[in-house]
């Protein structure tokens, strides 16, 4: 080799090295609604995410740098479906935290298993998003996990809730027709027909419908006297049916209860006073419940100071949903194929407890609570 | 079921009926007079509404719950409505008035796209909480209970109706609206200056849009920018199921359509995800029958 040769050679060298990729990267791809109705529940869930990460660079957990890259599924499943395929053309990305809604969840995660990468949902709660997995034309591993409980847990709470401690026999069921809300519905409806109480009426509703006074009207009107709504669904109409109850005199003691698509900030600007008294259950305890969650909740306060950036009521759970993927990394899952792997053997203990999956994808850790929305200060109190 | 659920359910009919008669009317005047339909007419409902609720943000003492302050509401958001609608028609429609039939109808599908899109990001992308008029509560009425608001909603919708009436029927501007939907040409040779007729229906249309959209804002509490589409939607189709270009047919459209939504919903079992269904399925039956609308009268092809 020439003298010549050489420094043309480590002339090279030293340009590949400054104009390459500086560091390795990997990502986390967060798929969650960033626009529309829901988009003020995934922008916290993006949030949350991006402090886990930052929280694990500064702490120089991983020899490489993680980035958590946002992607906006709209909560419409189309979108879910797109944005699952470009996240799968990225090979950098290693594990999605997403969806928000189980209408997303479902189909994503058929694609999903297409690559196969791992998906951990930090808030669809519609059993089928890990039980599709276990039928004969899933195609791929089992790779759909879950740090939020189902909607049979949570369904069958509610009901128990309506039966035992308010005291109620019959109830009229009401649904948005979504996987989410129908899937409560139904459950609700299971266990309460088995405590022994009845449903007077069943009805479906469409999202992004704004009038339900006349179906209002002939649940109240029902000669078998409804002593309250079950409603399974997201919160603007959960707020429009509040709101349209209490003007047609619908009040204490007839109640309404709602899953945890609807206990969020959102109901109040929706329903504005007639919020107050509704009945929310939610997966898990609430955030500010939990002396695990003291710290996160610290953290997510001094990074996130904008307006509209308050705490989310998923947002902890999106947090965990990292922290697991970083645990999993930890331990070896440098690929996809071994963070599936990892994944599986979890036993995670941070803000929501003890987290183990079940042989679906579905946590271990189950516990609902029930709250009460309080209109005046906006918030809802955890009833024990 | 008992009498008080029946009445409460003619009051809900009432109420959906007159908020899509008062929409529809603002399709059907426009359409009288240039034949053509005014997709944006949703958008300038959605931004009557938004006028309403930043009136009611900026000067909170003006619009309380007195009578007064509700009427001063009503007046400055139908007045921004019907001005929004007039420099619609004056820059995206006048201009292709003459080019031809098609090319107005896609300049208002882009008038609506933008109109929607520039609340969305410079005002909202998330639902605004509408503020109350005061009114809340139930009154007696034949020993039936009833929302008192959709009572102010309705009587509202009315007196609008009754004050169109008069425009229309009684005063010379009125008349000349009339000659210009009669024979458009015509009416010009007669010394009627097209144009300014024009601008006024336009304004007239516009301002029961935004009338409604205030209407709207109080029904259900809080406004978001798309809310337009869909009672826009259905308006369209009350103004062509009681003969579009007809004013007394809006009316009749929006109340029938109105009550078969209450109908499907308060009455047939599980109803309520099939009211879209049954209100179109009647729709269609009543044009399969009667192409031009109930109250449509059937006109030769204009050349």
């Amino acid at each position: 080799m020439t003298r010549l040769h050489a420094l043309v050679l480590a002339g090279l060298a030293v340009l590949s090295v400054s104009c390459g990729p500086k560091e390795k990267v990997v990502k986390i791809a967060v798929a969650v609604p960033l626009t529309g109705d829901m988009g003020t529940e995934g922008q916290g869930l993006r949030r949350a995410v991006e402090l886990a990460v930052e929280e694990a660079n500064a702490a120089k957990r991983f020899p490489h740098r993680l980035v958590a890259e946002p992607f906006d599924d709209r909560a419409d499943p189309k979108e879910a479906v797109n944005v699952a395929n470009l996240i799968i053309s990225d090979p950098r990305i290693i594990a999605v935290v997403g969806h928000y809604n189980s209408g997303c969840a479902i189909p994503a995660a058929k694609v999903y298993a297409r690559a196969p990468v791992a998906m951990i949902s930090p808030a669809a709660t519609n059993p089928e998003v890990t039980a599709q997995q276990l039928s004969s034309d899933w195609s791929g591993p089992r790779m759909a996990f879950r740090v939020v409980q189902t909607d049979d847990v949570q369904g069958s709470y509610a009901a128990e809730f309506a039966f035992k401690r308010l005291g109620k026999r019959r109830v009229s069921l009401l649904h948005d027709k979504t996987p989410y809300g129908q899937g409560l519905a139904e459950q609700f409806k299971k266990v309460f027909l088995r405590l022994g109480g009845g449903i007077v009426t069943e009805d479906g509703v469409a999202v992004g419908d704004k009038d339900f006074k006349a179906l209002l009207t002939k649940i109240k009107g029902g000669g078998s006297g409804s002593e309250g709504i079950y409603f399974g669904g997201l919160y603007t109409e959960a707020g429009l049916l509040l709101k349209q109850m209490r003007e047609l005199g619908m009040k204490d003691p007839f109640v309404f209860i709602s899953g945890d698509g609807a206990k969020t900030s959102g109901l109040f600007d929706v329903a504005g006073d007639a919020a107050d008294g509704a009945y929310l259950s939610i997966v898990g305890v609430p955030v500010e419940d939990l002396p695990s969650a003291k710290t996160f909740m610290e953290a997510y306060k001094k990074r996130w100071t904008g307006a509209g950036e308050e705490l989310k009521p998923f947002d902890h759970f999106g947090y965990e949903a990292s922290r697991i993927v970083f645990a999993a990394m930890e331990k070896g899952a440098t690929d996809r194929a071994k963070m599936i792997e990892e994944l599986r053997k979890t036993d995670f203990t941070g803000v929501l407890g003890l987290t183990r999956f079940d042989e679906k994808g579905d946590t271990l850790n189950k516990i609902v609570t029930m709250t009460r929305a309080k209109a005046k200060d906006r918030t809802f109190d955890s009833l024990r | 079921m008992h009498f008080e659920q029946h009445f409460q359910q003619i009051v809900n009919g009432l109420t959906l009926g007159a908020i899509y008669s008062l929409i529809a009317l603002g399709y059907t005047l426009v359409y009288g007079i240039l034949a053509m339909i005014n997709f944006a007419h949703s958008e300038v409902l959605m931004l009557g509404s938004f006028a309403a609720l930043g009136l009611a943000v900026f000067a909170p003492t003006f619009f309380g719950a007195s009578p007064l302050g509700l009427a001063a509401l009503f007046a400055v958001s139908m007045a921004v409505a019907g001005l929004v609608n007039v420099l619609v028609e004056r820059f995206a429609y006048r201009p292709l008035r003459t080019i031809s039939r098609l090319a107005p109808l896609i300049s208002a599908i882009g008038v609506s796209i933008v109109l929607q899109n520039a609340v969305f990001l410079w005002i909202s992308t998330q639902a605004l909480s509408f503020p109350q008029p005061g009114v809340s509560g139930q009154v007696s009425i034949f020993g039936a209970s009833i929302s008192a608001l959709q009572l102010v909603i309705l009587g509202a919708a009315l007196g609008l109706m009754a004050l169109l009436h008069f425009f229309v029927e009684h005063t010379k501007m009125g008349k000349a609206m009339r000659a210009c939907a009669d024979d458009f040409a015509t009416a010009g040779l007669m010394g009627i200056d097209a144009n300014k007729v024009i601008a006024i229906t336009f304004f007239v249309g516009g301002a029961l849009g935004g009338a409604a959209g205030v209407l709207y804002g109080m029904n259900y509490g809080s406004i978001k920018y798309n809310l337009g589409f869909l009672p826009g939607t259905k308006a369209f189709t009350a103004a062509v199921l009681g003969g579009i270009g007809n004013i007394r047919g809006a009316v009749l459209g929006g109340f029938i359509l109105g009550f078969l939504e209450v109908l499907a919903s308060g009455y047939i079992p599980d109803g309520a995800q099939w009211r879209d269904v049954i209100a179109f399925t009647v729709l269609i039956v009543v044009l399969l029958v009667r192409p031009s609308g109930l109250l449509g009268e059937k006109t030769a092809e204009k050349v």
